[in-house]
């Protein structure tokens, strides 16, 4: 009965990827699968800015901040501050979330131009993507549950492997073949 | 009645298909697609000979019919491989390494389930050979496809179209394979019925994608961006390695 199931999940994935392919395959009409140079400055950049505010996410998680308030405020004020942080953290979270899944798309459109792409390296970055999925999707619950104060460990989890995939992503440029991306615009600025 | 009308639909798509192929330019495109289909063509007018004037001759004749076709159908995974790995001869090796694999690791399961399953008759070992071999190919088929999305793979509206149809045709074959070898359920009954049916609407699907020929996804032109670029590697090397050292000492607990 098992091997029953088995074959049909198998069957079942077969059509849902089919169909998915073909919805992907229709989007990629308006968006080109190529890779240009400006794509390469922008992620960088957006990379950058996200790296830039780390020393202001840190105090978003820092206890000492709550600490002080929790003694010197009314309770009132105490329910904004946390309100205030709890939002604070989820949009971080997101936008982080959306910074590492634009890496993910862009390392793997430039898989194409790689001369020799590694299958244990591919796979590694494929479990390390899907935990980071995983653990960033059970903070995003964590932090709506119980506030950014609660969650520091898993939110070092997430900024860790957000880094991980940044030192992938810089790798990768170095195994790109260069010669075979796009240009969109001719400005570059160094 | 509604079998013979299925079967014919079946026949006639065939041909169209075929017919559109030669005349559109897809058959040299698509070689090994066609192969199969022209194969699965002459499987139904020979099944559609014997069952008019030798219907002895038609139930001996089904299994190993059913196994040729199965193993012709394995060319439109190469077909479909090899025109969207093209241009991208890293991905190439890639799925061509992850594909072999896959393809040995089932070919060495289904063979000792079928060797395990000891030989009743010999309808009947083909028809567990044909079953086995339709669950390696499917097997290939979710890894391919997922490798295809993975690395968005661009893909021309033909190639598109070959790929939907065999996945729906394929999919729907596994599941009402693994039904069929279950004795007494009705829902395999109800599921063998309907097969056929699946099948003509998998031709009407191949008819209309490979109705006329249409270009394929360009790969993009060559620039002269080298030196520009490894200026801008570096300088990205060099701000990642700074900014993540920074994430990862600002967040240690």
């Amino acid at each position: 009965m098992s091997g029953l199931l088995v074959i049909i999940v198998l069957g079942t994935l077969i059509l849902i990827l089919g169909l998915r392919l073909v919805l992907q395959s229709s989007n990629a009409g308006a968006q080109s699968p190529s890779v240009t140079i400006e794509e390469f400055a922008n992620a960088r950049e957006a990379l950058d800015t996200v790296f830039v505010e780390a020393a202001a996410i840190e105090r978003i998680f820092s206890t000492e901040d709550m600490e002080f308030v929790s003694h010197a405020s009314a309770p009132k004020a105490q329910r904004r501050f946390m309100k205030e942080r709890k939002t604070l953290a989820i949009q971080w979270l997101r936008k982080m979330q959306k910074q590492v899944a634009e890496l993910m798309d862009l390392h793997l459109r430039l898989a194409g131009y790689t001369h020799e792409p590694n299958p244990r390296f591919e796979l590694k970055l494929t479990a390390k993507y899907l935990s980071f999925l995983l653990v960033s999707y059970a903070l995003l619950f964590l932090l709506w549950l119980r506030g950014p104060f609660k969650a520091r460990r898993a939110v070092a989890y997430t900024s860790g492997v957000a880094g991980y995939f940044c030192t992938v992503f810089s790798l990768r440029l170095q195994s790109v073949n260069a010669v075979d991306l796009g240009r969109d615009t001719t400005d570059i600025h160094l | 009645m509604l079998a013979n009308f299925i079967w014919f639909s079946a026949i006639a798509l065939e041909a169209l298909i075929l017919l559109r192929g030669s005349t559109t330019g897809l058959l040299k495109k698509y070689p090994l697609f066609y192969s199969y289909i022209g194969c699965v063509l002459l499987k139904e007018i020979i099944g559609l000979i014997t069952n008019e004037f030798a219907p002895k001759l038609y139930e001996p004749l089904y299994w190993p019919t059913e196994l040729a076709t199965i193993l012709a159908s394995y060319a439109v995974i190469i077909e479909v491989f090899r025109c969207s790995t093209r241009h991208k001869p890293g991905i190439r090796r890639l799925t061509q390494n992850a594909l072999l694999s896959v393809f040995v690791l089932t070919v060495v399961y289904a063979a000792s389930d079928l060797w395990h399953g000891g030989f009743a008759s010999l309808s009947r070992a083909i028809a567990d050979l044909g079953r086995d071999l339709r669950y390696v190919e499917a097997a290939i088929l979710l890894v391919m496809l997922w490798l295809l999305m993975r690395y968005r793979i661009p893909l021309g509206r033909n190639l598109r179209g070959v790929i939907v149809g065999y996945s729906f045709w394929v999919g729907l074959n596994v599941v009402n394979l693994a039904f069929w070898f279950l004795p007494g359920n009705e829902f395999s009954i109800l599921l063998r019925g309907l097969l056929p049916a699946t099948y003509t609407i998998t031709l009407a699907i191949w008819c209309v994608t490979l109705w006329s020929a249409h270009p394929e996804p360009v790969p993009p032109a060559e620039t002269t961006i080298e030196r520009d670029y490894e200026i801008l590697a570096a300088k990205t090397q060099a701000v990642l390695a700074r900014t993540s050292t920074r994430v990862a000492r600002i967040m240690r607990p």
